[in-house]
């Protein structure tokens, strides 16, 4: 493992600050290997990533997509193109992996190895042609979530970090932190239910579905604080207006990408998330 | 016959290193086969585990294959050739750690002699040869139990390929190494894959303290010499039928 580094080459510092360099001065500081934790994967060639990838983390109810649906709109009302990423989105497993949920037979290490299998195929074959076409990348979620999701089970961080240290660095990383009886709350209004594993309920935690949320909740929370700490994120505070959340992001990411202006009105299909 | 080349000879092989079995947290025993295809490792294990059987042991045989868990993303992967070094190597782990955690981890907590046909070493070589780190496929793997013995099996490149050439009407994409893109003839692009790979195991004889097997000598020969080096390391007593 490598010690961690400074969240981004680019326009943040590690204590989180925008700065004021430019994407230009990004490109010319960068050097093929600090793109990537430790050593890259294998087989790739990394000096010609121009886009930038920027991860959204945050646990459901925390706002996290709403959140992208909102910056991708607005990324390319700019002028960006945008590819976004998330979990079980690869063509690979994606799907396998849904059915493994469904399956309850599936135990903890081959999950966290069908994740990490999924998120790399992404990462491989859309994420990696993507960024050396210039395109700005989402991520609704990233390796953290994989990592804090597995380390909660009982799986050695430094083992979930050793695996990891092949992935791409990204350029900005924003964490929506909401309380988990918030987060409960809105994943609750949403669906008319929580999910078996939202919940965590293969741990064992608690017989009550509530209790055995927030405890869950509470779990990766406390994980999540240690990554934020080791990775150098950007919090946010989730339980803020979608519109006030939505601004953070956008002044952050205008800075990084040198965009000047970043005034935004979501259009009329997305208007319903703007409150 | 092959001549056997110097390095390889039975005779030559270092005692048993038990360090690892002494740390294990079960009992039962883990006993694996190593080596590229065509060495003969399958063979031997056969006999060995009908051997265990006729003793009335207390045996479970588990192989490098698909748990079904797993099945279908691997076929598509490979079929459709949407695999990478990485993504290859991943896959192969998540079904691996599906065997390992509800299989051979049980097993050896329920005091099982466990046969292994492949084991993690498989990985270590194969995806080393495909260009992974061999200290990220360590990590990769480092939940897997150490194994009491694992006996590799080695016979030259020739001899082993030949073995495999001939059997198979056509050598499978990915079993051939095509995705490394060393040749275009899949029969070529096979040998120079194995040859990596052979290069790999034979770089994990001291540090992972194989007991090295010719592959080249009489099957049933070598057989006695496995069952003997196997009562050895293993007291097969522990496994033995229990009496009324």
């Amino acid at each position: 493992m490598t010690p961690p580094r400074s969240h981004s080459d680019a326009g943040a510092g590690s204590n989180g600050r925008p700065s004021k360099r430019s994407k230009a001065g990004k490109n010319g500081s960068a050097n093929g290997s600090s793109r990537f934790y430790g050593m890259p994967l294998p087989g790739v060639r990394t000096e010609d990533l121009s886009g930038s990838l920027i991860v959204v983390e945050g646990t459901d109810g925390s706002g996290r997509s709403t959140q992208i649906s909102l910056l991708t709109e607005w990324l390319e009302g700019e002028g960006f193109a945008v590819e976004t990423m998330g979990l079980r989105r690869s063509f690979l497993v994606g799907e396998d992996i849904d059915a493994l949920l469904a399956e309850n037979a599936v135990t903890r290490t081959t999950l966290a190895l069908m994740y990490s299998t999924d998120f790399f195929d992404q990462l491989e074959r859309r994420i990696l042609p993507a960024l050396r076409s210039g395109l700005i990348v989402l991520a609704d979620r990233y390796i953290f979530t994989l990592i804090a999701r597995a380390a909660v089970r009982g799986i050695g961080r430094d083992y979930l970090h050793g695996i990891y240290d092949i992935a791409l660095r990204p350029d900005l990383t924003f964490w929506l932190n909401v309380r988990p009886e918030v987060a409960f709350d809105r994943e609750f209004n949403k669906s008319q239910t929580i999910s078996y594993w939202e919940s965590g309920r293969d741990m064992s935690l608690s017989n009550d579905l509530f209790q055995s949320f927030i405890r869950y909740q509470s779990m990766i929370k406390r994980e999540f604080e240690y990554l934020s700490k080791r990775h150098g994120f950007i919090e946010l505070d989730g339980e803020a207006n979608v519109s006030k959340v939505n601004g953070v992001l956008r002044k952050r990411i205008a800075s990084q990408l040198g965009i000047r202006s970043t005034t935004y009105k979501p259009s009329h299909a997305l208007a319903h998330l703007w409150r | 016959m092959a001549t056997v080349t110097p390095e390889i000879s039975i005779a030559e092989n270092p005692l048993p290193e038990r360090a690892a079995a002494a740390k294990r947290a079960y009992p039962g025993a883990l006993v694996v086969v190593e080596g590229i295809d065509g060495s003969g490792k399958s063979t031997q294990l056969h006999l060995l585990k009908r051997w265990l059987e006729i003793g009335g042991y207390r045996i479970h045989f588990t192989e490098w294959n698909s748990s079904p868990l797993v099945k279908s993303a691997t076929r598509r992967g490979k079929q459709r050739r949407l695999l990478t070094p990485t993504t290859f190597s991943m896959l192969h782990a998540a079904d691996f750690a599906d065997r390992c955690e509800r299989q051979i981890l049980p097993l050896l907590h329920g005091g099982y002699l466990v046969l292994a046909d492949r084991y993690v070493y498989t990985a270590f070589a194969r995806d080393a040869a495909r260009g992974c780190s061999p200290h990220w496929l360590r990590n990769l793997y480092s939940f897997a139990p150490v194994p009491d013995i694992t006996f590799y099996f080695r016979a030259p490149l020739d001899v082993a390929v030949n073995r495999i050439v001939a059997g198979r009407p056509k050598l499978k994409y990915y079993e051939a190494g095509m995705d490394l893109g060393i040749s275009l003839d899949r029969a070529e692009s096979f040998r120079i894959f194995q040859e990596k790979i052979l290069n790999h195991y034979d770089q994990m004889v001291d540090t992972d303290h194989f007991v090295l097997m010719d592959g080249t000598v009489r099957v049933n020969k070598l057989q006695k010499l496995m069952r003997q080096l196997l009562v050895e390391r293993v007291d097969l007593k522990q496994f033995a039928p229990k009496k009324k």
